[in-house]
């Protein structure tokens, strides 16, 4: 459903993606796991074409696009297959909650205001916003504002969900509430592709787990291969270090 | 010749010229709506950089900042029509809007380029994120957050443009100010007129100023 091919991206002389290709299947959850400023939220940026890439196709849904030759309709459609989980929440701050949620059903895919409301106010009600509904993200915690972030994101009708880092900001107390959330939307086989320092939610969660240091690809399989028998030296030592911390 | 001040002569100036405040109100509302329309318009050929008419955009900023109001205005209602015929049915009134509007919008759309500049880049990536357009963004996100920050600067401009239709006068338009100064040569008071229509501006400047905070306060309380 997702299929990615010999992505790259620089940065003028500094190349941050080398050659990344990879296919996600539907209901697949994949977990981007390595060093700080090895290219793991670059490679969800261009996805999503918030970067563009240097090279390389990515094909999302019934969304096909070459970084070469790229127009801006088919960003646009690009985008439309997917959405995105920020490390900032990245709420509208001149929107409540179920405005949030309901801004891509109304302009995007031109849902009637009455019925993208009652859509939302669904969606806000699973991730447990319920009593939320009409207030304005300054008055929202971390944890709220992130769910709300999920929620917009679930409402968006993409293929898949990216999330870069979305507990990497928050107050240890409030990362449970949003992990819990993107559980219960891996239960429902919502294909996601996470970029997280969670190792636990990871080792849980994740039906694949993909190691990435220096813009490459270097391991990847099932969270049991990666984090108890890694193949690669580097993988070994992110590992050991990764888990000791938590 | 000496004369003592005479305050009965203001008091009875007054609404005389009051009856002339509808015109400068009228020109400066008039005037602020268009530039603020074109102002808008500048702002986003800017703000997207929009090929060639950013440079056209940046010279007509660069001009209407660079000169002063009162060459433009003449440049306008004398100068324009001697080689365009379309201009030499234009009313002073008219003329005098146009002015105004062109003059102000230049710097109402810095402003407002200001304004969008300044609301972060993350909102707009959350749009773009959903399939969003870039246009669709500016108006449900982008700029109904830039026109909170904007508004300050751009009722300032709103009451700076009150006080310039002043200038209009030099036009033959018959406000506030050409009132006066006709009062002033009829009588001979100059002083007393003069006075008279600085104390109407003033107190029409401090009204607006009063709506200006009221209206931030608002704003500030949506969210």
């Amino acid at each position: 459903m997702i299929k990615v091919s010999n992505l790259s991206k620089k940065f003028g002389d500094l190349a941050v993606l080398k050659d990344i290709s990879f296919e996600v299947a539907k209901g697949e959850i994949v977990v981007i796991i390595g060093p700080s400023g090895t290219g793991k939220s670059t490679l969800l940026r261009c996805l999503n074409y918030l970067e563009t890439p240097t090279t390389g196709q990515i094909h999302i849904g019934n969304a096909t696009i070459d970084a070469v030759s790229h127009k801006v309709k088919e960003v646009t459609a690009l985008r439309q297959q997917s959405s995105f989980v920020f490390q900032n929440y990245s709420l509208f701050a001149n929107k409540t909650a179920l405005q949030n949620v309901a801004e891509s059903l109304i302009t995007v895919w031109k849902i009637p205001t009455q019925e993208a409301l009652a859509t939302a106010k669904a969606i806000l009600i699973k991730v447990g916003l319920k009593d939320k509904l009409d207030v304005y993200p300054s008055q929202l915690s971390g944890g709220q504002q992130q769910r709300v972030g999920i929620a917009r994101a679930m409402a968006a009708k993409g293929e898949v969900i990216l999330f870069d880092e979305p507990t990497s900001a928050l107050d240890p107390e409030w990362v449970d509430e949003v992990l819990a959330v993107m559980k219960q939307l891996a239960i429902e086989k919502q294909t996601m592709i996470v970029v997280t320092h969670e190792m636990q939610f990871a080792k849980e969660v994740a039906d694949r787990v993909i190691f990435m240091e220096d813009g490459f690809i270097v391991e990847q399989g099932s969270p049991k291969e990666v984090f108890d028998n890694p193949k690669h030296e580097r993988t070994k030592a992110f590992v050991k270090r990764a888990l000791k911390q938590h | 010749m000496q004369s003592s001040f005479d305050l009965q002569y203001i008091i009875e100036l007054m609404p005389i010229l009051f009856k002339y405040l509808g015109v400068t109100m009228e020109m400066a509302l008039w005037g602020f709506l268009f530039a603020l329309i074109l102002a808008l318009g500048l702002a986003l050929v800017r703000v997207f950089k929009i090929a060639f008419i950013q440079h056209l955009a940046s010279l007509y900023i660069s001009f209407f900042r660079g000169t002063p109001l009162l060459v433009q205005l003449f440049l306008l209602y004398y100068g324009f029509p001697q080689f365009m015929p379309i201009f030499i049915g234009m009313d002073a009134f008219t003329a005098a809007i146009i002015g105004l509007s062109l003059h102000f919008s230049a710097y109402m759309a810095e402003s407002i380029r200001a304004a969008i500049l300044g609301i972060d880049k993350s909102q707009m990536e959350a749009c773009l994120s959903l399939g969003m357009t870039r246009l669709q963004a500016m108006k449900r996100v982008i700029l109904p957050q830039a026109s909170r920050v904007a508004t300050p600067s751009l009722m300032n401009y709103f009451i700076d443009m009150i006080k310039s239709t002043s200038l209009a006068f030099t036009l033959g338009v018959a406000e506030i100010m050409a009132k006066a100064q006709m009062e002033a040569a009829s009588s001979f008071k100059f002083f007393e007129s003069f006075l008279a229509v600085a104390v109407i501006y003033w107190v029409v400047v401090i009204f607006f100023t009063r709506i200006q905070h009221l209206l931030e306060k608002r704003l500030n309380k949506a969210y």
